[in-house]
């Protein structure tokens, strides 16, 4: 039997430890490169380089930048006084889509989770008290996901940014926007219900 | 879950995503459990049934193809040929778990790679469902589309088991009660499952937090707020069902014992005040335990007959008559619910009641026949109850075979 050449199986090796790509997807990938035009796989090298080269970790907030601080750390129309706590920085991005939000953002780099031996020390919090330190806030947003882990480390975020003086306020849980209620699973439901809001008339 | 003796410990509360898991390996969001709490209206006199039942590599059945019609089926046969092994499959078309508290590996044929579970249900309509299960993959489809929530599938075929292990609900651990309250509940409140699944997992953390030597106090209220949230909604369920249950398990016990004995059931939460107090209380506890001593994963259900604990006060018969009454009490109250009564797998328990408490259990037999409904029972030729001989549908099982008589 055939095997397929030596790099063909190093390229696919190296693709497959990418996050969504199997070992199928990872050789699939790997054959195509070795058969496309050079020009074309040099480009993409050369792009993947680059992007890695050019960005990094904001310093202040942990956000994804190519300059440092961070466009948006650095933005002098946004409200620093408002910080907005996430999880990763990829949630950075889907809040700004929406376009709502002026204020500044902190990335925790993750979320507690004593099961995965993930504690405080492990996450950006200590950097983030020294920001608040430094410059206070008048509010911090607790934007973080709606799981077991992320509900646990809003209520330890709330309890250890207590005392600050800042307003300390969670995102709202209930129906996305625009869908029907058969679309929401029970227990959106119930917390839509929860919190649910008077209405003027 | 049924039967329990024979589990091994684990975790408390861990019994329905067990089942979810063993078919859907992560990719199930949140793992949500329904049952249409809308169906009464619609459903009236529409008995479900199950239509056709086919197995490969399951247990000890090579292949097996069978029809059955609404009724009465009566599976005869000399023991290990095979019975129980089809109750087991139907209730896992039920609830895709085995009733006899085992693993998907248990139920493979010796020697194959996988089982596969297939039944059509006719109820509202047609329904098909489709399971397979081996080691490294698990499918299910409804009506050939894969399931991606649970909550669209749970609810196509209900059923309800009576065995001998069930005689736990009363001799064993508080964990086997709390089971049982916990499916009930699974099986009726959409709501309540994700909330357990919620709990286990916050309690879980939190106890991992506890096993360090010195745990992080900070980290650990973290965890404790969101435990008595999801604790609070958990009690709150138990709390709203035990007094609708508890007349339904009170009249059956009477129906089936033979003296005038009168069954008192109650829910006894291991935090009857306020569960954030309690837990403070306890953390000097905990720190000798190193894991969380009170919340609703020590709940129990209080069995007492005539004002005395069922488990203590009461001879080997009674015990079994009141786990019987539980079960009854379990099928009517899904009845009442949703219109048309589960399917009900009766394995061997005829054979261990007198003719007087078996007298007992034909109401709800009846029931289930006028609302086309189907049960299906085992028996040991020599054994089966001829005073509920009228309609039989009467299957021989031998060796995995199984064969109209």
């Amino acid at each position: 039997m055939t095997r397929l050449p030596e790099p063909v199986t190093a390229l696919a090796a190296a693709l497959g430890r990418l996050p969504g790509i199997g070992p199928r997807s990872a050789e699939r990938i790997a054959l195509h490169v070795v058969q496309s035009d050079p020009t074309a796989v040099r480009d993409l090298a050369a792009a993947l380089t680059l992007a890695r080269e050019r960005v990094a970790s904001c310093s202040i907030c942990g956000a994804l930048t190519e300059s440092q601080p961070c466009p948006v750390c650095t933005d002098p129309r946004r409200d620093a006084t408002t910080v907005c706590i996430v999880e990763r920085a990829l949630d950075v991005l889907s809040l700004e889509k929406s376009g709502t939000y002026r204020g500044h953002y902190h990335v925790l780099g993750g979320k507690l989770s004593p099961l995965n031996g993930v504690g405080p020390e492990d996450l950006r919090i200590a950097p983030l008290e020294q920001r608040l330190d430094r410059a206070p806030a008048r509010e911090i947003i607790l934007a973080l996901g709606g799981d077991v882990e992320g509900d646990a480390t809003a209520h330890y975020l709330a309890r250890r940014l207590a005392g600050r003086g800042a307003r300390i306020s969670r995102l709202a849980q209930g129906l996305p926007a625009g869908g029907g209620l058969e679309f929401a699973d029970e227990l959106t439901l119930s917390r839509a219900l929860e919190g649910r809001r008077d209405m003027a008339p | 879950m049924e039967r329990n003796g024979s589990r091994s410990p684990r975790k408390p509360t861990d019994l329905p995503q067990r089942g979810q898991r063993r078919f859907f390996r992560g990719g199930c969001r949140g793992g949500i459990h329904s049952t249409v709490a809308t169906g009464a209206s619609f459903t009236q006199n529409h008995g479900v049934h199950l239509a056709e039942l086919r197995l490969r590599d399951f247990r000890n059945y090579g292949r097996l193809d069978a029809q059955f019609t609404p009724g009465f089926h009566l599976f005869l046969g000399r023991n290990a040929q095979g019975k129980t092994n089809l109750l087991e499959a139907i209730y896992l078309l039920a609830t895709l778990r085995s009733f006899r508290g085992v693993g998907g590996t248990h139920m493979v044929r010796h020697g194959a790679k996988g089982y596969f579970v297939g039944g059509t249900v006719v109820g509202r309509g047609p329904a098909e469902i489709r399971a397979y299960w081996s080691p490294r993959e698990r499918k299910l489809s409804l009506n050939g589309a894969p399931v991606k929530r649970l909550a669209d599938f749970l609810g196509t075929l209900r059923a309800v088991v009576f065995c001998s292990e069930d005689v736990q609900l009363v001799k064993g651990v508080s964990r086997v009660r709390r089971r049982f309250l916990d499916l009930l509940l699974a099986q009726t409140r959409p709501d309540y499952l994700p909330l357990l699944l919620r709990y286990t997992q916050a309690l879980r953390m939190r106890n991992a937090l506890l096993k360090h030597p010195l745990p992080d106090e900070e980290q650990l209220a973290g965890f404790t707020a969101e435990l008595v949230r999801l604790g609070d909604g958990l009690s709150a369920a138990r709390r709203e069902l035990a007094p609708r249950f508890a007349p339904l398990a009170a009249q059956a016990f009477r129906r089936i014992a033979s003296e005038a004995d009168e069954l008192g059931l109650e829910y006894h939460p291991s935090v009857k005040g306020d569960l954030a107090v309690a837990l403070a209380n306890s953390r000097s506890r905990e720190r000798t335990y190193r894991t969380t001593m009170v919340g609703p994963h020590r709940d129990d259900l209080a069995l007492r007959v005539n004002g005395q604990p069922a488990a203590q006060y009461t001879s080997e018969g009674q015990k079994r008559t009141l786990a019987l009454a539980l079960k009854m009490a379990q099928a009517e109250y899904m009845t009442g619910l949703h219109g048309s009564p589960p399917v009900l797998l009766i394995d061997d328990v005829m054979g261990e009641l007198d003719a007087t408490r078996r007298a007992g259990f034909l109401p709800l037999l009846n029931q289930s026949q006028r609302a086309g409904g189907q049960v299906f029972m085992t028996c040991t030729a020599e054994e089966w109850p001829r005073e509920l001989g009228r309609e039989l549908i009467r299957w021989s099982v031998d060796a995995g075979k199984l064969n109209q008589a």
